[in-house]
């Protein structure tokens, strides 16, 4: 199995990797990472170009190489712009190209749409029994958690099968097998499904930041302990920018998590393993 | 922009978007109003939900990118489209800062992508 962090995880946030890797590793999953592997694309490239398919391409053709027939992703954004990839690759004539452009690069990469894509919820997801068993202790916490929104829409192309694209349960799951309580929040009860807003950052960072308020505001109002995310855009808002959206409200900050450092919380896995510095017990 | 023929103007998609929900307005304002003039197409979180739940399956997603390639972007997305071009990455790192990233939480070195690479696949240089 080949893992794909992209530009943000890989530079910013290599925590979120080393808990994913603890957590995989009491699996028995060990993922090669994608050497020379380059930005899937998606949203920035893609706002400018439609070639921008051929990054998320030489990105899976890389991964074939390395003989592996699954790519683990921790972004939604990436996991959702590799399977977009793959799928326009059954145009004959988008494949035809891309092999051109990849030749150039390097004459042993190719164009591939039998790669799979899995985001680390959906990995984690499969394995579900397998990390019930590995669980050591029961996490007394409140937790308000974001679905990344990438990884279950559009539900026809990247969603994942049995799981309501608008209202995915895989996330609230792996939360429950810890014994945290997956709270719902928001006006609706339905915040876990709503955006976090990051994306907008690149074109609107008032609206944004309003948005992630927006979500801090619910989380406080429902007595969460930590906010938990399973994309590093997600993050990037909800956590690293609370000091901009939260400057007049200091007593709504709040300590957020990456998924795999929860779950690996509970399995008995240590703070250093899982990139945690934050003290919640 | 053409309003799409398939859009019965039902206003799903607005209920569900975040950015209308802080008081932006994106691609779906004109979708439910095609007479809207103040919305932006560059206003969207990229969370799919109004593309999910259009009752006639329009390619909103497709159609916005599309009106991007021919509207000027917002410094964000221009900054961050040239850094890709510069590196393949959306983020700017030397190898020698990665190599310190990797090695201080314990992770195996990660070699940047070929410094032709975007000009290869994408057709632009970096002036571009």
């Amino acid at each position: 199995m080949a893992l794909y962090p992209g530009c943000l995880i890989l530079q910013r946030m290599p925590k979120y990797e080393q808990a994913a890797r603890a957590v995989l590793g009491e699996l028995g999953i060990a993922p090669q990472i994608v050497q020379e592997a380059a930005c899937c694309g998606a949203p920035v490239v893609e706002s400018f170009t439609a070639d921008w398919v051929h990054l998320s391409i030489y990105n899976l053709a890389l991964v074939e190489r390395m003989g592996c027939d699954t790519v683990v992703t921790l972004c939604g954004s990436c996991t959702n712009a590799l399977i977009r990839a793959s799928h326009a690759l059954q145009d004959a004539d988008l494949r035809t190209e891309a092999n051109r452009r990849l030749q150039r690069v390097s004459p042993d990469l190719m164009a591939t749409d039998t790669v799979t894509v899995k985001h680390l919820v959906r990995l984690l997801a499969e394995r579900e029994g397998e990390l019930r068993a590995r669980m050591v202790r029961q996490l007394p916490l409140r937790v308000a958690l974001t679905n990344p929104c990438q990884v279950f829409r559009p539900g026809d192309v990247v969603g994942i099968e049995g799981e309501d694209p608008m209202h995915p349960q895989a996330m609230r799951r792996l939360v429950e097998l810890t014994g945290a309580q997956a709270v719902e929040y928001g006006e609706s009860g339905d915040a876990e499904n709503e955006c976090c807003g990051a994306t907008l950052y690149l074109a609107a960072p008032k609206l944004s930041l309003a948005a992630g308020r927006r979500k801090l505001e619910a989380t406080h109002r429902c007595s969460a302990d930590l906010l938990l995310q399973g994309c590093g855009n997600s993050q990037l808002l909800l956590r690293n920018f609370q000091s901009a959206f939260l400057r007049d409200a200091p007593d709504l900050h709040q300590p957020a998590l990456f998924l795999p450092q929860l779950l690996g919380l509970a399995m008995g896995l240590p703070k250093e393993a899982l990139g945690l510095r934050e003290n919640l017990l | 922009m053409k309003h799409p023929a398939a859009c019965i103007q039902c206003g799903d998609c607005v209920e569900v978007c975040p950015v209308e929900k802080v008081g932006g307005h994106a691609i779906v304002t004109f979708l439910a109003d095609p007479d809207a003039a103040d919305y932006s197409v560059w206003l969207c979180t990229i969370c799919w939900r109004c593309h999910q739940v259009c009752p006639t399956g329009v390619d909103i997603y497709g159609l916005m990118m599309e009106r991007r390639r021919h509207e000027a972007a917002p410094g964000g997305y221009q900054t961050a489209f040239e850094r890709v071009l510069r590196s393949g990455l959306a983020l700017p790192i030397s190898q020698e800062e990665l190599d310190q990233v990797r090695a201080a939480w314990g992770l195996e070195p990660v070699e940047l992508p070929p410094a032709d690479l975007v000009h290869i696949l994408l057709h632009k240089s970096p002036s571009e």
